[in-house]
């Protein structure tokens, strides 16, 4: 199954130029996937031989379930979701377009630093919004 | 009393998460998001994590009702879903090009499980489109060795989805 989305072309290509940057730039990530809140990816930078397709979905069904989670204690649209565990961590940082519903997803080794992803993350993302 | 648990799953589309909200009772927990594949030709939204509702039975049994993803990508969802589960309805929509693929698929990838339990199995839009029949799914199952009850259902009729159910608690009552 395809996915049916069509971002402009500047988007795509924005999108592509700045997750191989966030990739190269920033110590530790593994991966960075943009997908589509139903779990299909549309760009990717990936520097450990990670699936995208995989991160894609995994990420869909999290991002959904902090969805509720926001939703049953009041606190308003989710923004991000983070993952930290012993050796990295993912972050997962919902972009709501008017022409389409993304996730951008993360994933870095013990050598990243959270803030560092976060902020790149969110960038990325408030840019997106702006194209 | 513990609390019994069942997993709903099948293809997307076949009425899964429509069948939880039509017998819990309580407004179920939904996951559904906007589709951007083919599927949004048949529906708008699509489950890619989990539905979760729940049924007291008249005696006092809690019955927790887990809704799976139907497509193959969120397969990580299902392996967690059916954890602690003891018993599997299937539901096939009778309308898509290939239901006995459909319906193999299901049943190859949860074949430890239903080894372990049991599964049911509902057809839906059989009023829509209706070939295969019945019979001809039960001939499939047996075909496979794999003698499921199944039924045509309604995934919005209240007891449609209730004998199913109840189907799938005596079957584990006399296996």
């Amino acid at each position: 199954m395809d996915n049916t989305i069509r971002l402009p072309e500047n988007v795509l290509a924005f999108a592509r130029l700045e997750l191989q940057k966030i990739a190269d730039e920033l110590e530790g990530i593994k991966v960075v996937v943009l997908a589509t809140e139903d779990g299909f990816d549309i760009v990717s930078a990936v520097r450990d031989g990670s699936d995208p397709s995989r991160i894609a979905a995994m990420a869909s069904s999290i991002s959904a379930i902090s969805t509720v989670v926001s939703e049953e204690a009041n606190l308003g649209d989710s923004k991000n979701v983070i993952i930290n565990t012993v050796s990295g961590f993912a972050v997962m940082q919902s972009i709501i377009r008017n022409d389409a519903r993304l996730v951008l997803n993360a994933i870095a080794n013990e050598k990243a630093v959270l803030a560092h992803v976060i902020y790149r993350t969110s960038h990325f993302a408030n840019s997106l919004l702006t194209l | 009393m513990k609390q019994i648990k069942f997993i709903f799953t099948g293809p997307p589309g076949a009425g899964k998460t429509t069948a939880i909200a039509t017998i819990s009772e309580f407004p179920p927990v939904s996951t559904d998001v906007f589709s951007t594949d083919s599927l949004s030709k048949l529906k708008d939204t699509t489950t890619v994590a989990m539905d979760f509702g729940q049924i007291t039975l008249e005696n006092g049994q809690k019955i927790g009702l887990y809704g799976t993803p139907g497509q193959r990508r969120f397969k990580f969802m299902w392996d967690i879903l059916i954890q602690g589960g003891l018993g599997l309805i299937v539901l096939i929509d009778n309308r898509r090009p290939e239901p006995f693929k459909d319906l193999a698929m299901y049943l190859d990838n949860f074949s430890e499980f239903i080894e372990k339990t049991d599964a049911v199995i509902g057809i839906t839009c059989i009023d829509i489109k209706d070939t295969p029949t019945l019979d001809d799914y039960q001939d499939f199952l047996k075909e496979r060795g794999q003698i499921y009850p199944s039924f045509a259902i309604d995934a919005r009729n209240k007891d449609d989805v209730l004998f199913l159910l109840n189907t799938l608690l005596t079957c584990l009552e006399t296996s």
